[in-house]
């Protein structure tokens, strides 16, 4: 008997054999709700950002339309950084939300806020209830809840600019904004497993080896993504991160992560990743500007590529364009899938 | 005893190198006490450490936060040493139009590639982040600029970056600027579709690719 999508995720994270690999797209940063699906069914963002319904509706579009095995929730990178206090531009169709301004000048300057009352704010509840609505209509298919990483959800809410300084130049502040900002991400997170999801994506585009290199990777990114990473097993469910960019600078580190899964941009080779650090799930990396230009037969071509070469989990390798087409999108996840 | 003023210039190179504001601040201070020509203090002490933490940078010994702090030092000695250039100091620099693309907010490699240009001898105008394809183009015009830096860190907005390209070409005045672009998911092959002159990969890079379109030659610092 064939695997459910869910099964053959979870079962993929926990390093069973599977009979080919998932191919997924996670939500958060990587985000799969393209003007062509929207166009197509009429369950539109921005307004899909707020309510639950649509926010599941638009959802189990995606999952349709696209084949990815997964539906990823939610569809931008600030539900955190909202309720932490920056001002959001919630955007429009065709237009992620992104950061207007970050509250704090310096990590000195944060005010630390209730986390439960934060629980109760801005979107975080309609995450979580998108959650459950899809989760219970589909439960075959499984939910991934995406969340931002540490180190991104700190530099939405500090002048990204400052922040990056001060991480040398005032680490007490700085390590303990990352540690409040850590706690109320696994309490999200775990509002998100209550919900019904079945894994936890974690993407942290700030916290990449190109921006800080080593020393501060190690020193802040490694042990704030564990206590995050932590905290969500603790719930009982797997965790997949991603990191942006090159990664050459922070290899060394990639395996003391204590993810079940880790995801990497287009110039990473994972398969040489996954040689030198046989202990890894990999997952990624189609490259999202031939997703967004190429062709459906290069696009196939390169995700039987992936396939061959045994990456884990098939996916694109950083958040998709929204005008990505459809037909490529499709012509990954078919080739995947074997149809 | 007072220090002779090349000294001074290794301490300001230094102090921007190591990434200590206050040490520049007290060396540029002190070029000034002395006497010492405050435009040859900037290029040979403040732009020379600068281009080391560049040099650095390339090396991956440096990273981004460290350059963010460097240049700080640098613009603190810089902003003591500017009241005492002299008017002959203030040459005729190429001119560069620098932002972030509408809907993207993320401006940390715009400002790296901005400051490691002012480094370099150029005269920037930094639109900010945020800004519509137009004003790119407005600006340039205005100022007579012969650069337009462009840059990116989402997917969602590269095509902002086209339409720069598409609107000089439309206005009949594509070849009196250069446009060069970077940012995170930018590519050679996207340079080369949307017309672009140039891609960089880095804030280095960039300063490379700046000074070969415009035909400048590699600044006089040591």
């Amino acid at each position: 008997m064939s695997l459910s999508p869910k099964e053959r995720l979870l079962d993929t994270l926990e390093k069973k054999r599977v009979d080919r690999p998932p191919v997924i797209c996670t939500g958060g940063m990587m985000n799969a709700a393209i003007v062509d699906v929207m166009n197509h069914t009429g369950h539109t963002l921005p307004e899909g950002h707020f309510r639950a319904d649509l926010m599941a509706e638009l959802a189990a579009d995606v999952h349709d339309d696209t084949g990815f095995e997964n539906f990823g929730i939610p569809f931008c990178m600030t539900v955190e950084a909202e309720v932490l206090g920056s001002e959001i531009d919630f955007g429009s169709l065709a237009c992620e939300p992104k950061i207007v301004r970050e509250p704090y000048a310096s990590t000195e300057s944060v005010q630390f806020r209730n986390i439960g009352a934060m629980l109760d704010a801005g979107r975080v509840r309609s995450v979580a209830e998108a959650a459950h609505l899809l989760s219970k209509a589909h439960p075959e298919v499984p939910v991934i809840g995406s969340i931002s990483g540490p180190i991104s959800t700190a530099a939405s809410i500090v002048d990204p600019t400052t922040f990056l300084k001060e991480l040398h130049k005032k680490r007490e502040p700085s390590h303990r904004v990352l540690d409040y900002v850590s706690d109320f991400l696994v309490e999200f997170a775990r509002l998100l497993v209550d919900g019904g999801a079945s894994a936890i994506c974690i993407g942290d585009p700030t916290a990449t080896g190109e921006i800080l290199g080593p020393r501060l990777f190690s020193e802040y990114a490694v042990p704030y993504l564990n206590k995050v990473i932590d905290g969500i097993h603790a719930a009982g469910v797997p965790v997949l991160v991603h990191i942006c960019g090159e990664m050459r600078a922070v290899k060394q580190y990639i395996p003391t992560l204590h993810c079940d899964a880790i995801s990497t941009d287009a110039f990473v080779n994972l398969k040489l990743l996954k040689e030198e650090y046989p202990q890894l799930t990999t997952m990624g990396n189609l490259s999202t500007y031939l997703l967004e230009f190429g062709e459906p037969d290069k696009v196939s071509r390169h995700a039987a590529n992936l396939v061959r070469d045994g990456i884990d989990i098939i996916s694109p390798a950083c958040g998709l364009s929204t005008s990505s087409a459809i037909g490529n999108i499709q012509a990954m996840t078919a080739t995947v899938k074997g149809d | 005893m007072a220090k002779t003023k090349e000294a001074l210039w290794q301490e300001l190179s230094d102090s921007v190198l190591e990434m200590e504001e206050d040490r520049a601040v007290a060396a540029a201070e002190e070029v000034v006490a002395q006497g010492y020509d405050a435009f040859e203090a900037i290029e040979r002490g403040l732009s020379a450490g600068m281009e080391r933490a560049g040099q650095l940078f390339e090396e991956e010994e440096y990273f981004i936060p460290e350059l963010l702090i460097c240049s700080d030092a640098m613009y603190a000695g810089m902003d003591v040493l500017k009241p005492h250039l002299r008017q002959d100091d203030i040459a005729e620099k190429h001119k560069v139009v620098i932002g972030v693309i509408e809907g993207d907010t993320h401006d940390i490699g715009k400002n790296l590639v901005k400051t490691m240009l002012e480094t370099s001898g150029f005269e920037v105008t930094d639109l900010g982040r945020d800004i519509a394809p137009a004003r790119f183009v407005e600006t340039a015009k205005e100022i007579g600029a012969q650069l337009i830096a462009l840059s990116t860190l989402m997917t969602t907005t590269m095509e902002g970056m086209g339409a720069v390209v598409r609107q000089l070409r439309e206005e009949g005045i594509r070849d009196n600027f250069k446009v060069m672009v970077g940012g995170g998911p930018i590519s050679q092959g996207f340079a080369d579709r949307i017309g672009a002159d140039g891609y960089a990969v880095n804030a280095a890079e960039a300063i490379r690719l700046a000074r070969s379109l415009v035909g400048a030659s590699e600044s006089v610092a040591a």
